[in-house]
Protein backbone atom coordinates (compact mmCIF):
# COMPACT_ATOMS: atom_id res chain seq x y z
CA UNK A 1 0.00 0.00 0.00
CA UNK A 2 1.39 3.38 -0.99
CA UNK A 3 1.68 5.62 2.09
CA UNK A 4 3.29 8.68 0.52
CA UNK A 5 1.53 11.38 -1.46
CA UNK A 6 0.98 10.22 -5.03
CA UNK A 7 0.17 13.61 -6.58
CA UNK A 8 2.70 16.30 -7.34
CA UNK A 9 1.77 19.79 -6.23
CA UNK A 10 1.03 20.78 -9.86
CA UNK A 11 -1.23 17.77 -10.32
CA UNK A 12 -3.10 18.52 -7.11
CA UNK A 13 -3.56 22.14 -8.23
CA UNK A 14 -4.88 20.97 -11.61
CA UNK A 15 -7.47 18.71 -10.02
CA UNK A 16 -8.42 21.36 -7.44
CA UNK A 17 -8.86 23.93 -10.24
CA UNK A 18 -10.99 21.57 -12.31
CA UNK A 19 -13.32 20.95 -9.36
CA UNK A 20 -13.66 24.63 -8.41
CA UNK A 21 -14.25 25.78 -11.99
CA UNK A 22 -16.72 22.96 -12.60
CA UNK A 23 -18.71 24.13 -9.58
CA UNK A 24 -19.19 27.44 -11.42
CA UNK A 25 -19.68 26.24 -14.98
CA UNK A 26 -22.20 23.67 -13.82
CA UNK A 27 -24.58 26.49 -12.91
CA UNK A 28 -24.83 27.26 -16.65
CA UNK A 29 -24.38 23.78 -18.13
CA UNK A 30 -27.15 21.16 -18.51
CA UNK A 31 -27.69 19.49 -15.13
CA UNK A 32 -26.70 16.02 -16.36
CA UNK A 33 -23.25 17.36 -17.24
CA UNK A 34 -22.50 17.36 -13.50
CA UNK A 35 -22.21 13.60 -13.52
CA UNK A 36 -19.86 13.73 -16.50
CA UNK A 37 -17.69 16.37 -14.82
CA UNK A 38 -17.27 14.19 -11.74
CA UNK A 39 -16.33 11.27 -13.95
CA UNK A 40 -13.79 13.48 -15.76
CA UNK A 41 -12.34 14.51 -12.38
CA UNK A 42 -12.05 10.83 -11.43
CA UNK A 43 -10.25 10.17 -14.73
CA UNK A 44 -7.85 13.05 -14.11
CA UNK A 45 -7.05 11.60 -10.68
CA UNK A 46 -6.72 8.10 -12.15
CA UNK A 47 -4.30 9.31 -14.82
CA UNK A 48 -2.20 11.14 -12.21
CA UNK A 49 -1.84 8.21 -9.81
CA UNK A 50 -1.48 5.42 -12.39
CA UNK A 51 1.93 3.84 -11.90
CA UNK A 52 2.29 5.11 -8.32
CA UNK A 53 -0.03 2.70 -6.50
CA UNK A 54 -0.01 -0.86 -5.22
CA UNK A 55 -0.37 -3.55 -7.92
CA UNK A 56 -3.95 -4.21 -6.74
CA UNK A 57 -5.01 -0.58 -7.10
CA UNK A 58 -3.16 -0.41 -10.41
CA UNK A 59 -5.32 -3.28 -11.68
CA UNK A 60 -8.45 -1.39 -10.65
CA UNK A 61 -7.30 1.79 -12.39
CA UNK A 62 -6.50 -0.07 -15.59
CA UNK A 63 -9.77 -2.00 -15.48
CA UNK A 64 -11.84 1.18 -15.21
CA UNK A 65 -10.37 2.88 -18.31
CA UNK A 66 -12.68 1.30 -20.88
CA UNK A 67 -15.76 1.61 -18.72
CA UNK A 68 -15.29 5.28 -17.89
CA UNK A 69 -14.50 6.14 -21.52
CA UNK A 70 -17.62 4.29 -22.64
CA UNK A 71 -19.68 6.18 -20.07
CA UNK A 72 -18.38 9.51 -21.41
CA UNK A 73 -19.24 8.45 -24.96
CA UNK A 74 -22.83 7.52 -24.15
CA UNK A 75 -23.51 10.50 -21.93
CA UNK A 76 -26.41 11.57 -24.14
CA UNK A 77 -28.17 8.25 -23.60
CA UNK A 78 -29.28 8.52 -19.98
CA UNK A 79 -30.14 4.86 -19.45
CA UNK A 80 -26.93 3.56 -21.00
CA UNK A 81 -24.93 6.21 -19.12
CA UNK A 82 -26.47 5.10 -15.81
CA UNK A 83 -25.78 1.47 -16.70
CA UNK A 84 -22.13 2.15 -17.51
CA UNK A 85 -21.72 4.08 -14.25
CA UNK A 86 -23.41 1.22 -12.34
CA UNK A 87 -20.83 -1.18 -13.76
CA UNK A 88 -18.06 1.20 -12.78
CA UNK A 89 -19.45 1.56 -9.24
CA UNK A 90 -19.74 -2.23 -8.90
CA UNK A 91 -16.15 -2.63 -10.01
CA UNK A 92 -14.94 -0.09 -7.43
CA UNK A 93 -17.10 -1.70 -4.71
CA UNK A 94 -15.68 -5.15 -5.49
CA UNK A 95 -12.21 -3.68 -5.17
CA UNK A 96 -13.12 -2.24 -1.75
CA UNK A 97 -14.54 -5.58 -0.60
CA UNK A 98 -11.33 -7.35 -1.51
CA UNK A 99 -9.09 -4.60 -0.16
CA UNK A 100 -10.82 -4.84 3.22
CA UNK A 101 -10.86 -8.65 3.29
CA UNK A 102 -14.67 -8.82 3.32
CA UNK A 103 -15.00 -11.49 0.67
CA UNK A 104 -13.97 -14.15 3.18
CA UNK A 105 -16.40 -12.97 5.85
CA UNK A 106 -19.66 -14.87 6.15
CA UNK A 107 -22.58 -13.93 8.40
CA UNK B 1 -21.33 25.91 -54.02
CA UNK B 2 -18.83 23.36 -55.24
CA UNK B 3 -19.00 19.68 -54.43
CA UNK B 4 -15.77 20.11 -52.43
CA UNK B 5 -17.39 22.68 -50.16
CA UNK B 6 -20.37 20.40 -49.50
CA UNK B 7 -17.98 17.56 -48.79
CA UNK B 8 -16.07 19.67 -46.23
CA UNK B 9 -19.37 20.53 -44.51
CA UNK B 10 -20.49 16.91 -44.37
CA UNK B 11 -17.21 15.38 -43.22
CA UNK B 12 -16.28 17.85 -40.48
CA UNK B 13 -16.46 16.40 -36.97
CA UNK B 14 -15.86 17.82 -33.51
CA UNK B 15 -12.42 16.50 -32.60
CA UNK B 16 -12.07 15.65 -28.92
CA UNK B 17 -8.75 13.82 -29.06
CA UNK B 18 -5.79 15.64 -30.60
CA UNK B 19 -2.15 14.68 -31.15
CA UNK B 20 0.93 16.59 -29.97
CA UNK B 21 1.73 17.64 -33.57
CA UNK B 22 2.23 21.41 -33.62
CA UNK B 23 -0.14 23.51 -35.68
CA UNK B 24 1.58 25.50 -38.41
CA UNK B 25 1.43 29.29 -37.99
CA UNK B 26 0.32 29.67 -41.62
CA UNK B 27 -2.69 27.41 -41.07
CA UNK B 28 -3.66 29.20 -37.87
CA UNK B 29 -3.56 32.52 -39.71
CA UNK B 30 -5.68 31.14 -42.57
CA UNK B 31 -8.28 29.94 -40.04
CA UNK B 32 -8.30 33.40 -38.43
CA UNK B 33 -8.64 35.00 -41.86
CA UNK B 34 -11.67 32.82 -42.62
CA UNK B 35 -13.50 34.35 -39.64
CA UNK B 36 -13.06 37.77 -41.20
CA UNK B 37 -15.31 36.49 -44.04
CA UNK B 38 -17.99 35.02 -41.76
CA UNK B 39 -21.45 36.55 -42.13
CA UNK B 40 -22.17 38.92 -39.23
CA UNK B 41 -25.12 41.15 -38.41
CA UNK B 42 -25.02 44.48 -40.28
CA UNK B 43 -21.45 43.64 -41.32
CA UNK B 44 -20.43 45.22 -38.01
CA UNK B 45 -17.28 44.01 -36.27
CA UNK B 46 -18.29 43.62 -32.65
CA UNK B 47 -16.07 40.66 -31.79
CA UNK B 48 -12.41 40.14 -31.02
CA UNK B 49 -10.45 36.94 -31.54
CA UNK B 50 -7.68 36.00 -29.12
CA UNK B 51 -5.29 33.43 -30.61
CA UNK B 52 -3.33 31.38 -28.08
CA UNK B 53 -0.38 29.09 -28.84
CA UNK B 54 1.83 29.47 -25.76
CA UNK B 55 1.99 26.02 -24.09
CA UNK B 56 1.67 27.41 -20.55
CA UNK B 57 -1.37 29.50 -21.46
CA UNK B 58 -2.93 26.53 -23.26
CA UNK B 59 -2.43 24.36 -20.17
CA UNK B 60 -3.97 26.97 -17.87
CA UNK B 61 -6.94 27.54 -20.20
CA UNK B 62 -7.54 23.81 -20.27
CA UNK B 63 -7.47 23.69 -16.46
CA UNK B 64 -10.29 26.24 -16.21
CA UNK B 65 -12.35 24.67 -19.00
CA UNK B 66 -14.22 21.58 -17.81
CA UNK B 67 -15.75 21.17 -21.27
CA UNK B 68 -12.37 20.87 -22.98
CA UNK B 69 -11.58 17.20 -23.54
CA UNK B 70 -8.96 18.04 -26.15
CA UNK B 71 -5.33 18.95 -25.59
CA UNK B 72 -5.21 21.54 -28.39
CA UNK B 73 -2.14 23.05 -30.03
CA UNK B 74 -3.93 26.38 -30.40
CA UNK B 75 -7.10 28.05 -29.18
CA UNK B 76 -9.02 30.89 -30.75
CA UNK B 77 -11.16 32.62 -28.15
CA UNK B 78 -14.12 34.54 -29.56
CA UNK B 79 -15.00 37.54 -27.39
CA UNK B 80 -17.96 39.89 -27.65
CA UNK B 81 -16.80 43.51 -27.54
CA UNK B 82 -19.61 45.21 -25.61
CA UNK B 83 -18.15 48.68 -26.23
CA UNK B 84 -18.43 48.00 -29.97
CA UNK B 85 -21.94 46.62 -29.52
CA UNK B 86 -22.94 49.85 -27.78
CA UNK B 87 -21.28 52.09 -30.35
CA UNK B 88 -23.03 50.27 -33.18
CA UNK B 89 -26.36 51.00 -31.47
CA UNK B 90 -27.54 47.44 -31.14
CA UNK B 91 -30.47 47.24 -28.74
CA UNK B 92 -30.10 45.51 -25.39
CA UNK B 93 -32.26 42.60 -26.44
CA UNK B 94 -30.43 42.16 -29.72
CA UNK B 95 -29.28 38.55 -30.25
CA UNK B 96 -26.82 39.45 -33.03
CA UNK B 97 -23.67 39.32 -30.86
CA UNK B 98 -24.44 35.73 -29.90
CA UNK B 99 -25.58 34.58 -33.35
CA UNK B 100 -22.40 36.02 -34.86
CA UNK B 101 -20.28 33.97 -32.46
CA UNK B 102 -21.86 30.85 -33.95
CA UNK B 103 -21.31 31.86 -37.56
CA UNK B 104 -17.68 32.80 -36.89
CA UNK B 105 -17.11 29.55 -35.02
CA UNK B 106 -18.55 27.46 -37.83
CA UNK B 107 -16.62 29.34 -40.50
CA UNK B 108 -13.35 28.73 -38.63
CA UNK B 109 -14.16 25.05 -38.04
CA UNK B 110 -14.90 24.50 -41.73
CA UNK B 111 -11.73 26.34 -42.73
CA UNK B 112 -9.75 24.21 -40.28
CA UNK B 113 -11.22 21.01 -41.69
CA UNK B 114 -10.48 22.14 -45.26
CA UNK B 115 -6.84 22.59 -44.18
CA UNK B 116 -6.74 19.14 -42.57
CA UNK B 117 -6.85 20.55 -39.04
CA UNK B 118 -9.19 19.21 -36.35
CA UNK B 119 -11.30 21.56 -34.27
CA UNK B 120 -13.83 21.58 -31.49
CA UNK B 121 -15.87 24.30 -29.79
CA UNK B 122 -15.87 24.77 -26.01
CA UNK B 123 -18.29 26.93 -24.07
CA UNK B 124 -18.01 25.29 -20.66
CA UNK B 125 -15.27 27.37 -19.08
CA UNK B 126 -14.99 29.97 -16.35
CA UNK B 127 -15.22 33.34 -18.10
CA UNK B 128 -13.68 35.13 -15.15
CA UNK B 129 -10.78 32.68 -14.89
CA UNK B 130 -10.11 33.03 -18.64
CA UNK B 131 -10.26 36.82 -18.26
CA UNK B 132 -7.55 36.70 -15.59
CA UNK B 133 -5.32 34.22 -17.43
CA UNK B 134 -5.37 36.21 -20.70
CA UNK B 135 -5.63 39.65 -19.06
CA UNK B 136 -8.77 40.41 -21.08
CA UNK B 137 -10.16 43.95 -20.66
CA UNK B 138 -13.58 44.42 -19.08
CA UNK B 139 -15.36 45.40 -22.31
CA UNK B 140 -14.63 42.00 -23.83
CA UNK B 141 -16.69 38.99 -22.82
CA UNK B 142 -14.97 35.65 -23.47
CA UNK B 143 -17.72 33.61 -25.09
CA UNK B 144 -16.50 30.58 -27.01
CA UNK B 145 -13.22 28.79 -27.65
CA UNK B 146 -12.36 27.05 -30.91
CA UNK B 147 -9.76 24.41 -30.07
CA UNK B 148 -7.37 23.43 -32.87
CA UNK B 149 -4.98 20.54 -33.46
CA UNK B 150 -4.53 17.39 -35.47
CA UNK B 151 -7.00 14.59 -34.85
CA UNK B 152 -5.64 11.51 -33.11
CA UNK B 153 -6.21 8.44 -35.29
CA UNK B 154 -8.20 6.64 -32.61
CA UNK B 155 -10.16 7.25 -29.43
CA UNK B 156 -12.42 10.03 -30.65
CA UNK B 157 -15.53 10.37 -28.51
CA UNK B 158 -18.47 10.43 -30.91
CA UNK B 159 -21.57 12.03 -29.46
CA UNK B 160 -24.85 10.33 -30.27
CA UNK B 161 -27.33 12.67 -31.87
CA UNK B 162 -30.30 13.18 -29.61
CA UNK B 163 -33.63 14.88 -29.96
CA UNK B 164 -35.26 16.03 -26.72
CA UNK B 165 -33.05 13.68 -24.72
CA UNK B 166 -33.77 10.60 -26.86
CA UNK B 167 -31.10 8.96 -28.97
CA UNK B 168 -32.25 9.30 -32.54
CA UNK B 169 -31.00 9.07 -36.11
CA UNK B 170 -31.05 12.60 -37.46
CA UNK B 171 -31.63 13.44 -41.12
CA UNK B 172 -32.28 16.76 -42.75
CA UNK B 173 -35.85 15.59 -43.32
CA UNK B 174 -36.34 14.87 -39.61
CA UNK B 175 -35.21 18.42 -38.82
CA UNK B 176 -37.37 20.13 -41.43
CA UNK B 177 -41.01 21.12 -41.68
CA UNK B 178 -42.42 22.57 -44.88
CA UNK B 179 -44.50 25.67 -45.35
CA UNK B 180 -47.26 26.30 -42.74
CA UNK B 181 -47.93 24.19 -39.66
CA UNK B 182 -51.35 22.60 -39.49
CA UNK B 183 -53.80 24.14 -37.05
Amino acid sequence: MAEKMMLTEDQAIELFTFLVVSARTQLDDPHHYASMRLLTAAEILRDFITGHTSPETQKLLEATVDKSERAQIIMNDTEAFAGALDELCAMVAQFLVERNGLQERVP
Amino acid sequence: MSRDTLNVIKTRRVIRNMTDQPLEQEKLEKILESARWAPVGGNQRIHRFVAVQDPTLLRLLRMVSPGMFQKPQAIILICIDWDAVESENFSEIEKTPYIDVGSQMQTMMLAAHALGVGSGPVTSFSREAVRVILNIPVNLEPYLMVTLGYAAPTKQLPMQASVRGKKKKVTWQSLTDWERYKS
